[in-house]
């Protein structure tokens, strides 16, 4: 089998991304289908990566030559693995969704190339500093995505988002600063192996600060105000990307921040609270929105509760929760973002759009056999084992909230976008229906790689 | 030896980082928003280049004859934070142009700021 | 009501990081903190990170200053991510920009002085700053000082022609082509060497202007990225069609 060694899935769409604006200038035809090859090759070395990851347990690679943590060191573990097929793979799908539109940018395929690589930069890379350097790209990306609509909603949206991104990220640096001045290193695993040398309350001060500027990506209470109005602002299909990149490998880092740099026992409780407050709040404000772009983007903040609290359980059942809320989420998020970009009640006569659309619905409140069903469940099993009643009680009540809000939306829901759908935009909502079931009927394909992912995690390993 | 040499240095990085977040959160016009974001990345690099202070030292550039050099790395980071920094100011600026020419003004709505 | 709940949170947060870091104990020297452990090996070094890099770096790079051989080699994978977050803010700001782009803008003839003296000024600018970036291993500063040096003679134009813009295209290809340049010679690291940015050309002579294998290259790379990139900034923020 060949080795594809890890920095190509970012070499590769970096430099496809520079030469874009010449293709431009010979051919402004050829730029959709170009960005196409291009995630789908990036696509293609996810996929390569996986098995090797699936072969060794984890791929390894010393760029510029030096041992870590000398030089930077790319570390892909499972998770990273299984997170790096999803962004690509889905960022490949949502993009045919363009195919047959007349917006016609070449800076808007460029940032998408640059999103989906530098998101895919942050699940590969085995380095703190480097993590922050891939958290800027897709941060400066995305801010150029929402404001990409150029209405007044979209550039408050962005602006809102360039605000809390960039307190998030001094955080993230203040977070560096003090790892660094205690142990003058910056690899994940080097500080790992030396994180008990520092004093209790730098350990604390570290994780906070790193929690609040992951947690603005994350989309976690309370830094996840930019949410809705950022959704909102933005054309369903960027909602949708980002959906499906930025937030995943936010959620990642959080991962990484709490099994790995800094793992403290007070870091998982505050991960739990921080957990069931972002659930709780975010169902809760789905359930009074109207507009249904709004509505999802609540509904997203919810599901991130739900996968936070699935992680901060620190147990390997809820782990492999985790990873299939996250890849419902991903799914599912991305397939109802673009279906309802010009939805109503009548739509759901239409049975090409409203299969899809209810399938997606189905997974999101956790109908069995869907993705979302067994992230559920496992979570379910996991508090019942644990005995944690009134967590499951806060979870079910959020359960119902999202049933009845997600119900009304079917029926009733009106979507803010006029333009009618476009037949790519079917073949791609049509693509992630279709990965979600196959994913929902065959749940080892996806629950095999999620156990050796919490084993090698909670073992303190990539 | 500890950080009494620098305490100073913190106080006023954290101070520039105070000052940012209360005019973030604070003010209504978009500029006085982007201004107080580069008070706050200011203090943060300021925190950074202190952290690789050595007493006596002098600029990790080799010129054969000097014992101690200043801990290069922080420099390095604080070189990609500040383009980082610039970037992010510059992309601000135009969505508040962006804004300017749709609303006809800089300052956001009541609803537009603090909305939760 | 928000400025006193902005002024309460803040001074909070001024109080707890000052007390954090001035009651901090982190070892202000490097040579008594932080001996490393490579995560692979699992080998203990009895060294500091920053120690080894002031030890190696003349070996391992040949640039005499360190802190270009951090940037651009020992961790120049950074550098090609902090290249990507300015041409990612630069592609945003064109793809915002674009359309509100006018063709007459009101006509201020400029100040005499900032005529004349852009006249003399711009050649000496783009000088200081194409040495810089060419010296950025050997003397402070690199690819982005220098980038950004240059960049400031683009404003001087802009200043002084009130109604015309920059050649967006020649910018653009400039940009492209410099950015391509910096990731095929890390690409080729693969190739010739093992990794990726790997330094694959011959060290040279220390202290020396052709010295230190790929590392002027690279910056002579970000040199002309940087300064493409801002100019294209600074036109689109102007907001003026090119000619």
């Amino acid at each position: 089998m060949v080795s594809i060694p890890p920095v190509l899935l970012i070499a590769f769409p970096l430099f496809f991304a520079f030469l874009a604006p010449l293709i431009n200038m010979v051919s402004k035809k050829a730029v959709k289908p170009y960005t196409l090859f291009v995630l789908l090759l990036n696509s293609l070395f996810a996929i390569l990566l996986f098995l090797e990851v699936q072969s060794n347990s984890v791929v390894y690679e010393q760029l510029s030559g030096f041992y870590p943590p000398i030089g930077i060191l790319l570390s892909v573990g499972y998770i990273g693995a299984i997170l790096a097929v999803v962004i690509n793979v889905l960022a490949m799908v949502v993009y045919i969704s363009y195919f047959g539109d007349v917006e016609n940018s070449v800076k808007f395929s460029m940032i998408y190339m640059l999103v989906t690589a530098s998101s895919t930069g942050i699940v590969i890379t085995g380095d703190l500093f480097n993590m922050f350097v891939f958290f800027e790209i897709t941060a400066v990306g995305s801010y150029g995505l929402v404001a990409s609509m150029r209405t007044k909603k979209a550039f408050e949206g962005a602006f809102k988002y360039i605000v809390l991104g960039s307190v998030g990220s001094s955080f993230i640096l203040l977070g560096i600063a003090t790892i660094y001045g205690y142990l003058k290193t910056l690899n994940f695993y080097d500080i790992a192996a030396r994180i008990n040398t520092m004093p209790e309350t730098a350990r604390l001060m570290a994780f906070i600060f790193l929690l609040i500027g992951i947690g603005v990506e994350a989309e976690i209470f309370p830094l996840n105000g930019w949410v809705p109005d950022a959704y909102e602002g933005s054309s369903n299909r960027v909602a949708s990307f980002l959906s499906l990149g930025p937030s995943k490998a936010g959620i990642y880092a959080i991962i990484r921040l709490l099994f790995t740099l800094v793992p403290i026992m007070s870091g998982f409780t505050l991960a739990l609270i921080l957990g069931i407050f972002t659930l709780v709040i975010g169902e809760l404000a789905a359930l009074k929105q109207k507009d249904v772009k709004r509505m999802l983007a609540y509904s997203s903040i919810g599901q991130m509760g739900l996968i936070l609290i699935a992680i901060s359980m620190h147990s390997k059942f809820a782990f492999i929760a985790a990873v299939f809320l996250m890849v419902s989420h991903a799914l599912a998020k991305s397939l109802l973002f673009l279906g309802t970009r010009n939805y109503d009640a009548g739509t759901l006569k239409n049975p090409w759009i409203a299969g899809p659309i209810f399938i997606g619905v189905l997974s999101i409140i956790g109908m069995p056999p869907f993705p979302g069903f067994w992230g559920k469940w496992y979570l379910m099993l996991n508090l019942a084992a644990e005995g944690l009643w009134s967590i499951i009680l806060i979870v079910v009540f959020a359960a119902v909230v999202e049933g009845v809000y997600y119900a009304r939306f079917l029926f009733k829901g009106t979507g803010s976008d006029a333009r009618s759908i476009t037949k790519s935009e079917v073949a791609a909502i049509f693509l992630l229906a279709i990965m979600l079931v196959l994913i929902g009927i065959f749940p080892q394909y996806l629950y095999t790689p999620a156990v050796k992912a919490a084993a090698s995690l909670l073992g303190g390993g990539p | 030896m500890t950080y009494e040499l620098l305490q100073p240095v913190f106080v006023i990085s954290m101070a520039l980082i105070a000052i940012g977040l209360y005019g973030v959160m604070s003010k209504k016009n978009i500029l006085k928003i982007i201004l107080s974001i580069g008070i706050m990345d200011t203090g943060v690099n300021i925190l950074i280049v202190a952290m690789g202070y050595i007493p006596g030292g002098t600029a990790p550039i080799e010129n054969g004859n000097y014992p101690v050099y200043m801990d290069p790395v922080p420099q390095a980071l604080v070189l990609t934070a500040i383009v980082i920094g610039v970037s992010v100011t510059a992309l601000a600026l135009a969505v508040a142009m962006g804004y300017y020419r749709k609303t006809g003004t800089l300052e956001l709505d009541d609803e537009g700021v603090m909305k939760w | 009501m928000r400025k006193i709940v902005a002024a309460i949170i803040s001074i909070t947060v001024f109080v707890i990081l000052t007390y954090f870091f001035i009651t901090s104990s982190a070892p202000i020297n490097y040579t008594t903190g932080g001996q490393y452990i490579n995560p692979i090996t699992h080998e203990h070094s009895n060294q500091s990170v920053p120690q080894q890099y002031l030890k190696d770096s003349k070996k391992d790079t040949g640039a005499s200053n360190v802190v270009t051989a951090i940037v651009v080699e020992y961790r120049g994978f950074d550098t090609l991510g902090e290249v990507t977050v300015l041409f990612t803010a630069a592609t945003g700001i064109a793809l915002l920009l674009d359309e509100l782009k006018r063709r007459n803008v009101p006509h201020d003839e400029p100040n005499f002085i900032v005529k004349v003296g852009s006249i003399v000024v711009l050649p000496f600018i783009v000088v200081v700053g194409t040495y810089i970036f060419i010296h950025g291993h050997l003397t402070p500063g690199g690819g982005f000082p220098g980038g950004a040096v240059i960049a400031s003679g683009f404003l001087l134009l802009l200043l002084v022609h009130t109604n015309r813009g920059l050649p967006e295209r020649k910018l653009s290809v400039t940009e492209s082509i410099a950015g391509m340049t910096y990731a095929l010679i890390g690409l080729l690291g693969l190739v010739f060497a093992h990794e990726f940015l790997e330094n694959y050309l011959p060290l040279g002579t220390f202290t020396y202007l052709f010295s230190a294998g790929i590392i002027p290259l690279i910056y002579i790379a970000i040199g002309f990225k940087v300064g493409s990139e801002l100019g294209g900034i600074l036109h689109n923020l102007k907001g003026v069609h090119e000619e």
